[in-house]
């Protein structure tokens, strides 16, 4: 069901509703966040109560201009507000506040990767366009008890940003691409936090379907509000095998606004054309056009970090990182960072501090978060850096000391575990626990030379004397036996041979 | 132009109760307003941005959180409310 039959192709847009990351709200100084009482977060102007005025909150206007900036967008010279006017108790104006004709964000593209073969192949790239994107103030939330519904206006008037895509998606998989790609880069950007639990990122989601090689967009649906990926996801392989078994019973798709009911996985229709909202759309008086400079927009564009995929090719061309591990460390903008500054220190093996990082660095990190609070608003959704016991330079240490030869790399597992725990540096952990390899010729000589003498081995040293190279290996288990795993391995490798050959 | 309201269910939403006379007096008041609007709706009018009321970034808020009004005042202008919430007859945009 997955798959919609090859004679169908699923042509999907999607509207993605953000909540800025800024404290006061897009018209009003009332705060907001996440888990408030009731109604605790509301001022006059929230409610708009005879006599107030809304204006614009700074900050939500040149988070949106960022988010342009990161996507390639052209930011345009003015942007104002329009009214959309409509009646539900979600809103306490009887409008919403919105951008219709002049949005703040035109145009851009989004780098998408669909999934590889398998987990270490790099799949397909594409560039999901952007039609645009608009600043407008989020609605208060309803609940349904009994015979009425309560109204909580928190949520009304956090900045929202609608970014609307062209309907370039093709898939489930490319919808579900795109909207990961599109949270690295709020998040990464600092435009947005995206916490999905937390509501902070809504979809609506055209979906509708052609034959392949048509080029006419068939009679799209629209699935509002769906708060996660997998809704989104589920919605599109849904929605995309409802449509292919109307058409293909003869009957025909009704333009039609549906829902989502995730608990069932099935999709319900709210409201069909005929009873479209008209919103009466017109220029908001209250609200002044705003002339955007150029000035400002230059000082933003600086704040654009590396773009996830540009990264990732950096880290596999020019760092020689499996593609494994480079794309574990571009999706977290902090830990590629603190990657970047351990390479700094130890340039030679970025693939060596690349592994330590995207495997044991990461697990004890999510391993030690679970108990740092987990419903703190102000944390990262990813793993908090901040807390990290290891500097990046302390881990460059540990792998310089392996390449060193000074540790195995087996050793530097342990040292690192240690090195978690105290945050002390890999040397001294090295130092305290006599790990050092022994590296004594004399010593090792003697060693190397009895273990030779043992009868237990004269089968596997014929053998390599015979030209079989592997044999070899069987006689360094009972050195490193001897040495209590501290011998140098190459070492030991050149005084097999020096004896044996 | 043919009327495009029941004078009937407006005057029910107003709640107005109306004579017949008052009834027909305003609803050719009122369609003749609503012509007005037709009139002005059929024009063509691409969006453009007035300068006349351009304002710079001087004019936007800074991001700072001012005060809040309280749930408890939030809840005293509404006619009904239950917990700290605004209570309103059911409306569902749900499944049904």
């Amino acid at each position: 069901m997955s798959t919609p039959p090859s004679d169908w192709e699923v042509v999907i847009g999607l509207e993605v509703h953000v909540q800025l990351h800024t404290r006061a709200k897009v018209f009003a100084s009332s705060p907001w966040g996440f888990g408030k009482e009731p109604n605790e977060q509301v001022d006059p102007v929230v409610l708009g109560l005879p006599g107030t005025l809304p204006v614009v909150n700074r900050e939500a206007v040149e988070k949106s201009i960022l988010f342009g900036l990161v996507v390639g967008a052209s930011v345009p010279e003015h942007c104002s507000w329009d009214r959309k006017n409509y009646f539900y108790p979600d809103n306490p104006k009887n409008y919403q506040l919105t951008q219709k004709d002049f949005p703040v964000v035109v145009g851009g593209q989004v780098e998408i990767e669909l999934p590889g073969a398998s987990r270490n192949v790099m799949g397909e790239h594409k560039f999901i366009r952007i039609h645009h994107a608009h600043l407008e103030e989020d609605v208060g939330k309803l609940s349904h008890a009994g015979s009425g519904s309560l109204v909580d206006y928190n949520r009304a008037g956090v900045p929202l940003l609608e970014i609307v895509t062209e309907p370039d998606l093709r898939s489930s998989a490319e919808a579900e691409a795109f909207l990961r790609s599109l949270v690295a880069m709020l998040t990464q950007a600092g435009v947005a936090d995206c916490d999905m639990e937390k509501g902070q990122l809504r979809c609506d989601c055209n979906v509708s379907i052609r034959r392949r090689g048509v080029e006419k967009l068939g009679t799209r649906t629209e699935t509002k509000n769906l708060n996660s990926i997998s809704s989104v996801r589920d919605t599109v392989i849904y929605e995309t095998a409802r449509q292919i078994r109307e058409l293909e019973a003869g009957r025909s798709i009704t333009q039609e606004t549906r829902g989502w009911n995730a608990e069932l996985a099935r999709g319900y229709v709210l409201r069909d054309k005929e009873d479209a909202h008209d919103y009466r759309y017109f220029p908001d008086p209250d609200i002044p056009t705003l002339k955007i400079s150029r000035e400002t927009v230059a000082r933003l564009a600086k704040l654009v970090p590396e773009s996830l995929y540009d990264r990732q090719r950096r880290y596999v061309e020019k760092l020689g990182l499996p593609y494994t591990a480079a794309s574990v460390l571009v999706n977290d903008r902090a830990l590629a960072e603190w990657f970047e500054l351990a390479v700094a220190a130890h340039p030679t093996n970025p693939s060596g501090i690349a592994n330590l990082v995207a495997n044991d660095l990461l697990r004890d990190l999510a391993a030690s978060a679970g108990t740092a609070g987990a419903f703190d608003e102000t944390a990262p959704p990813a793993v908090s850096l901040a807390s990290c016991p290891i500097k990046p330079a302390q881990l460059a240490g540990l792998v310089k000391l392996t390449d060193d030869g000074v540790i195995s790399k087996q050793q530097a597992k342990e040292v690192f575990t240690e090195m978690f725990k105290t945050g002390q540096d890999a040397a001294a952990i090295v130092d305290a626990k006599g790990l050092r390899q022994n590296s004594d010729t004399g010593e090792l000589e003697k060693i190397v030379q009895e273990v030779i003498a043992d009868p237990a081995v004269a089968k596997s040293i014929a053998e390599y004397r015979a030209g079989n190279e592997k044999a070899i290996n069987a006689l360094k288990g009972p050195i490193m036996k001897r040495t209590q795993g501290k011998a140098n391995p190459v070492l030991i490798d050149q005084l097999l041979r020096k004896f044996l050959g | 132009m043919a009327e495009g309201f029941d004078i009937d269910h407006l005057a029910k939403l107003a709640r107005l109760s109306l004579t017949a006379e008052e009834k027909a007096l305003y609803s050719s008041q009122l369609n003749q307003i609503l012509g007005h609007f037709q009139a002005l709706a059929e024009a063509d009018l691409p969006a453009t941005i007035d300068d006349a009321r351009v304002v710079n970034e001087a004019a936007l808020r800074s991001d700072e959180p001012g005060p809040v009004l309280g749930a408890e005042a939030v809840t005293r202008i509404a006619p009904a409310s239950r917990d700290g919430q605004i209570s309103v007859p059911r409306v569902v945009d749900d499944e049904s």
